[in-house]
């Protein structure tokens, strides 16, 4: 794909006086500045609930503000924030992907008996769990292509799919590796941990392609409006085809740190991840409909449920009282982004 | 060419849905006057009761003379209204028993009288029906398994002997409202009690390795002298190592699983869990389908039976 002049700009396809939140590429001077504007503003918001929720968990434990908890936090968060981000561009294409817990559970259940009962070396193991992903992502583009249906239901067969075949390659045993898959999950680079790098370059990385690549602005274009894309001559298949392998591929790359966290490959794991990844995603204000959305964003959305979490847990109340609090903060938290968003639209 | 391959692609699904349909119908095919049992199992994603259905199905070939099994099971431990259907389909196959791990001890209860009232023997095995539910529906269900109860008691015991009294400890629960779930915290009360030893903190871990590795990593922070962690199944305990070995507290903290899984064994010979339960789950479906037939053939008054639980230690697993 190389790009052209000028016969792709997202706002040639988008509606007017609606710029993707964050990530238009400003020209012009009066543009860049309002970006810059913009972008402290941007994560302002977010960075106010997490500190906000910060606040309120040390005020109600004196053991919640310590470099341990935060450290528990960072090595919690790698694997929800891979996926958050393959999460977050199947979203701006306008798609949904209810099997990423699933295929993860299934990445860890190949990586688990590639070990234990195949003997195979670890390198060889975590190639074969890096390829579960993408053949899953891939046949979710394919078929949602290729019958022009919607990704929901694909996806949602292959949340099915991917778990029966966890249980199938594992017997439904929890498979335990042990040592030689430990030391991805506890290496440390100037005391911060692998993973937790591993999972930032990524959000880095995945933020510059959607912000600066034609790739990223083709993204945008058919999650806001796919049949305009086409009528201009750009086939979005392909590009659909490849949000979803990358989605299936990162979800095996935190497959990878998830088992090496936990020593262990659990058929029953990841379920429920892609509903949190999709909160994170939205409490990052990536819309549902498509066309807008940030990786970065989607980082501090995690970050927000995963302190959540770990507050909860320290905290200590009743597990239904932490349900009905993790709900009411995911839902004030998009509803913040809703006046947030209103905010800057008034301004502009 | 393209509406050819689509006609092909739905020919192929549908032979493949029609050869699925096809085999299952050759189970109840076989020779006339066998009885034919039903087992109505919770999900067969959990070791567990995988290793439960196993032991069914292999006792059924070695004894396919005596009777014809048909196994079915919800896809995950919750999903009360899937399993009530089955109890439905398998009403509707007339079969002779139903030998069944209730989903939920009470919601099953009315499904279950309904069988009973068309004739059919209903066995109760692992998760106990609940009492007051039977006793409201005015149906008496026999019960054949272990006393999670006293296999976690079992379990606590073995490691308050490596606490002293006053010692801080936490549990991490099962999903919660499960009756196995409640037993096993109750054991686990029971022993802890016996032993003078502090439950500070008791949480759901959901029977699951992840969501237990966060709650562990949780509790450790907010409570940073506990001596040991009761896990109630053996998942939520791989759970508990691997966020204890994180924090660098894997040496002197102390986790104790249930349910004997085979990953389990490995980190006993490690020396990174202590003990672990094991309640025979091969043999529970068993037992359940034998009582069930030997209802059959004398028309016994059912009464529950239990059956046994074993201390599993590092020295088991050499």
């Amino acid at each position: 794909m190389t790009p052209r002049a000028g016969d792709n700009e997202p706002s040639a396809v988008g509606p007017a006086g609606r710029r993707p939140g964050g990530t238009a590429i400003g020209r012009a001077g009066p543009a860049v500045r309002r970006r810059r504007y913009g972008a402290v503003q941007e994560y302002l918001g977010m960075l106010a609930v997490l500190a906000g929720l910060i606040a309120v968990f040390s005020y109600l434990s004196p053991r919640f503000f310590t470099p341990l908890t935060f450290q528990m936090i960072a090595g919690q968060v790698p694997g929800a924030v891979i996926i958050a981000v393959g999460m977050t561009y199947v979203l701006i294409i306008a798609g949904i992907d209810l099997s990423v817990g699933s295929v993860l559970a299934l990445s860890s259940g190949v990586l688990g008996v590639c070990i234990v009962k195949l003997s195979l070396p670890v390198p060889v193991a975590v190639l074969a769990c890096l390829g579960v992903g993408p053949v899953c992502g891939l046949l979710n583009g394919f078929v949602s292509n290729r019958w022009r249906l919607p990704s929901f239901i694909v996806t949602l067969g292959m949340l099915q799919i991917a778990r029966g075949a966890t249980q199938l390659v594992t017997d439904s045993k929890t498979q335990y590796i042990g040592a030689p898959i430990e030391p991805i999950a506890a290496a440390t680079v100037v005391g911060i941990p692998v993973p937790f790098l591993i999972a930032f370059a990524i959000v880095i990385a995945a933020q510059v392609v959607l912000s600066t690549t034609v790739f990223g602005r083709y993204m945008r274009a058919v999650g806001t409006n796919e049949e305009a894309v086409r009528l201009s001559g750009i086939n979005p298949r392909p590009i659909k085809l490849a949000v979803f392998a990358i989605c299936g591929l990162l979800t095996s790359v935190a497959a990878v740190l998830h088992t090496s966290r936990l020593s262990s490959a659990d058929p029953n794991t990841g379920s429920g991840f892609e509903l949190d990844a999709i909160a994170a995603v939205v409490i990052g204000g990536t819309s549902l409909m498509g066309g807008r959305g940030s990786v970065v964003r989607s980082f501090f959305g995690v970050l927000i449920i995963a302190v959540l979490g770990a507050g909860l847990v320290v905290v200590d109340v009743g597990d239904p009282t932490k349900k009905v609090i993790t709900g009411g903060v995911i839902v004030a938290a998009v509803i913040l982004d809703y006046y947030r968003r209103r905010l800057k639209r008034g301004r502009a | 060419m393209n509406r050819r391959w689509t006609t092909l692609a739905l020919a192929a699904a549908f032979a493949l849905v029609a050869a699925s349909a096809g085999c299952r119908k050759t189970q109840p095919a076989g020779g006339p006057g066998k009885p034919r049992v039903a087992l109505v199992m919770k999900s067969l994603a959990n070791e567990f009761f995988k290793t439960m259905e196993d032991g069914a199905r292999a006792h059924q070939q070695a004894n396919a003379g005596e009777y014809e099994l048909i196994a079915n099971g919800i896809k995950d431990e919750t999903d009360v209204a899937r399993q009530i259907a089955l109890v439905e389909q398998m009403m509707a196959q007339q079969v002779d028993a139903i030998v069944i791990a209730p989903a939920n001890s009470e919601a099953l209860v009315p499904v279950c009288k309904r069988a009973a009232d068309a004739g059919i023997v209903v066995v109760n095995i692992d998760n106990k029906f609940d009492d007051g539910a039977l006793k409201e529906k005015g149906v008496s269900i026999p019960f054949v398994g272990p006393d999670n109860r006293k296999g976690a008691r079992l379990a606590g015991a073995h490691l308050a002997k490596k606490l002293a009294a006053g010692d801080e400890v936490v549990i991490v629960e099962g999903a919660p409202n499960t009756f196995n779930g409640i037993q096993r915290k109750l054991g686990f009360e029971d022993a802890m009690k016996a032993a003078g030893a502090k439950v500070v903190s008791s949480q759901t871990g959901e029977w699951m390795t992840e969501p237990a590795s966060k709650v562990v990593s949780g509790m450790i922070t907010q409570h940073r002298k506990i001596k040991a962690v009761l896990c109630a199944n053996d998942n939520m305990a791989l759970g508990a190592v691997a966020a204890l070995k994180s924090a660098g507290r894997i040496d002197d903290v102390l986790v104790i699983g249930y349910d004997n899984i085979s990953a389990v064994r490995a980190l006993m010979k490690e020396g990174r869990i202590l003990c672990t339960i094991d309640q025979h789950a091969d043999q529970i479906a068993v037992y359940g389908i034998q009582y069930a037939l030997e209802i059959l053939r004398t028309k016994a008054a059912p009464t529950d039976k239990e059956t046994p639980v074993d201390l599993i230690t590092a020295d088991d697993v050499k």
